[in-house]
């Protein structure tokens, strides 16, 4: 498959529908800090069609890119239900609530795939950061069911909110926020915790030519629909220690 | 901009540390012009760091993350900072590393993060009266933080030496755990030769900076000359038996470079003729009764690490130290105070508690100690997290093996708290790659991406 091509797709900006920012979720989410609503973007898969949540793949690792063209995201079907109401805090001390996963086992989360500990994140060449099954273990941490990341060894609770848990990072993975529609297509909205955009466009400047033109258009915002897929073909390489 | 030319016009303006008191072997009087500058009362901070390396940066980065009302000086001798960790691959010619790859500017994290930094060298530490005394002036502080980092013992290890003898060798032999002129002296040095043996050699005694650096070396230049196909091999003359990651690099080089790296336990150094360059040494088997043949050794480049001393910059502040030839600061207890002084705080290589010297460990203890301090100045009552529980994978270290294709290795470390000592301990751990080897190319990618991911922390 062509990588560059189906991040152009990524990153494309028709606009068939016009679609306002999500409102439901920004209600929601009102009362908590570190939120912050973004394009309304629905997950689609390589082929364009919408995806569903009967569709994923029990605790497996996809990547869409969002809120920016750029800016990974991994997103996860549990299989288990995700804890409630997660109060969560960031390196500084700012306080937010993660509500917990959705659709009808509340069991599906996504999260920004750059590791807040040093901006780690999946590329098309090789990805350190992503999302180890139950029944797996690794140096980073003594049980599966988290987010690792391999470069530093640092890994995040999954049904909690990826609450850091061991190793250097001292703040959670921000959220993805994920609405469902009533035929189970899914949607992300918004972006909830400590995210690690700005310091994450400052930081990659050779790589965003590399894959994406430029950082420019890699701090495009991503509009109307983003393409999903599983981790293996988003990346040559998944590094897991 | 090309960073190699700006480096010749003397951007990077290297004092090697204030090794036994010398600074760039010129003129060692003090200038006329700074005489009176050396005595000026320059300012008073809250917290004054003393290092912008590895250790310093985060303690004063942290500090001013945490509360942006802090006043944070640092004081950093040179101009221009330089890596020392990950740059063996500079000496490899790994693809893409150039002096860029480890040079880079204070401007931007002053910029970014609104600490203060002078750019002097310190001379003297008055604790009585809180000051500092630097080649610009007097400096006064409330609370300081060491971060200083290592010096050499060359007079320790060769009493006979004397030191127009000492700067010879620094000259032509450099050690290259102080980052600077060393490391660009011996790139130069593996460039230029052509057929012949590199001789590198391990201190003996007690703690030295990033144990596994040496070995690691011996695995990047081996790695240069077989590219090269050059001649020779890299001979390792350790004064003790003990290899960091030791397994890994044994089977390293072993798997890659036959004979062309060459390991030798208990060989003593007893000089070192730069003219002739041949090095004599002795094995000296733990039991040193047996007595010992001389052996002497021809080198096309010699690379001298010599036995590791805390920066005089410890030895002026006058805390208590540990009786090893390194002199570590005692700490007092678990927390990156000085035993001595309750206002005097160090972290980085010359602290006494046993977490191994590197890059990141000195990145975990720089924001430790600046938690610490923090908490003190805003009066709340705060304990070390690894006090109360085991920190898994406080220390991560990778060392580069090879190139075509790029492979490493890994040691990790959890940090616990030793009641019974009264220090924080560490244990090691090497791991296997899933292949069945210590060394993979996922390993490799995992150190760049560890290198960048540190110097994005300290200089963004």
């Amino acid at each position: 498959m062509d990588r560059r091509n189906f991040l152009r797709v990524v990153g494309a900006t028709g606009a068939l529908v016009a679609i306002s920012p999500s409102t439901i979720s920004g209600r929601l989410y009102a009362s908590t800090g570190l939120y912050e609503s973004y394009e309304r973007v629905q997950l689609i898969d390589a082929q364009g069609s919408p995806i569903k949540l009967t569709d994923l793949k029990k605790e497996t690792n996809y990547v869409f890119n969002y809120p920016y063209v750029a800016t990974p995201t991994i997103l996860l079907d549990l299989e288990d239900t995700t804890a409630k109401d997660v109060r969560l805090k960031s390196e500084y001390g700012e306080e937010y609530i993660w509500k917990g996963g959705v659709g009808e086992g509340r069991t599906v989360v996504a999260y920004s795939a750059i590791c807040s500990h040093q901006l780690a994140h999946p590329t098309p060449d090789d990805s350190f950061l992503q999302y180890v099954q139950k029944d797996k273990k690794t140096m980073a941490c003594d049980h599966g069911g988290v987010m690792v990341c391999s470069s530093h060894l640092s890994s995040f609770e999954a049904k909690e909110g990826c609450k850091n848990i061991s190793g250097p990072a001292s703040e959670p993975l921000a959220s993805i926020v994920l609405e469902i529609a009533d035929d189970d297509t899914i949607y992300a909205v918004g972006v909830l915790g400590p995210d690690k955009f700005h310091e994450y466009f400052k930081a990659f400047k050779p790589e965003f030519k590399k894959y994406y033109e430029g950082r420019r258009k890699a701090k495009k915002k991503v509009k109307t629909s983003a393409t999903m897929v599983e981790l293996s073909q988003y990346t040559k390489e998944i590094i897991q220690y | 901009m090309n960073r190699r030319e700006a480096l010749k016009i003397g951007a990077l303006s290297v004092a090697a540390a204030a090794t036994m008191g010398t600074i760039t072997g010129c003129n060692e009087g003090a200038k006329p012009a700074s005489a009176p500058a050396a005595g000026k009362k320059l300012c008073k901070h809250k917290v004054v760091v003393i290092g912008g390396g590895f250790g310093g940066l985060t303690v004063a980065k942290e500090l001013k993350k945490r509360d942006s009302t802090f006043d944070v000086l640092v004081i950093e001798k040179n101009d221009t900072f330089m890596s020392c960790p990950f740059s063996n691959t500079y000496l490899g010619k790994l693809e893409g590393v150039n002096l860029g790859t480890f040079v880079h500017d204070y401007a931007q994290p002053v910029e970014a993060n609104g600490y203060g930094m002078l750019h002097a060298e310190v001379t003297s530490i008055d604790r009585a009266a809180k000051q500092i005394h630097t080649t610009k002036g007097v400096v006064e502080y409330e609370i300081l933080v060491m971060s200083p980092g290592i010096g050499y013992d060359y007079k320790g290890q060769f009493p006979n030496w004397d030191d127009e003898k000492i700067k010879h060798v620094q000259r032509v032999a450099p050690g290259a755990l102080i980052p600077g002129k060393e490391h660009i002296i011996l790139e130069r040095q593996l460039v230029d030769m052509d057929d012949g043996n590199v001789v590198i050699t391990v201190p003996s005694d007690g703690k030295y900076r990033c144990p596994p650096a040496p070995f690691e070396r011996a695995s990047m230049i081996a790695a240069y000359m077989k590219k090269e196909g050059i001649e020779g091999k890299v001979i390792i003359l350790n004064a003790t038996n003990k290899v960091s990651k030791g397994a890994a690099f044994k089977e390293s080089w072993k798997d890659l470079y036959g004979d062309r790296v060459e390991h030798i336990d208990f060989a003593k150094i007893q000089d070192v003729d730069p003219v002739s360059k041949t090095v004599t040494y002795h094995i000296a088997d733990e039991m040193e009764d047996k007595g010992y043949k001389v052996k002497t050794l021809k080198y096309s480049v010699l690379n001298l690490i010599p036995n590791n001393i805390s920066n005089p910059v410890i030895e002026m502040s006058g805390v208590e130290t540990t009786t090893d030839s390194f002199k570590r600061v005692v700490m007092n207890g678990c927390s990156f105070q000085t035993k001595t002084d309750k206002d005097i705080y160090a972290v980085g290589d010359v602290i006494a508690h046993t977490v191994p010297p590197s890059g990141q460990t000195a990145n975990w203890t720089g924001k430790q100690c600046a938690l610490e301090i923090a908490n003190r100045l805003h009066k709340k009552a705060f304990e070390l997290p690894v006090k109360k529980s085991t920190i898994k994978v406080g220390n991560v270290c990778y060392s580069m093996v090879s190139d075509n294709p790029e492979e490493a290795i890994m040691v990790t470390h959890d940090f616990s708290f030793s009641e019974e000592k009264n220090i924080i301990v560490s244990a090691g751990n090497v791991p296997k790659s899933p292949s069945g080897k210590y060394r993979s190319s996922g390993t490799a990618k995992a150190t760049r991406d560890w290198y960048g991911g540190i110097m994005r922390d300290l200089f963004s």
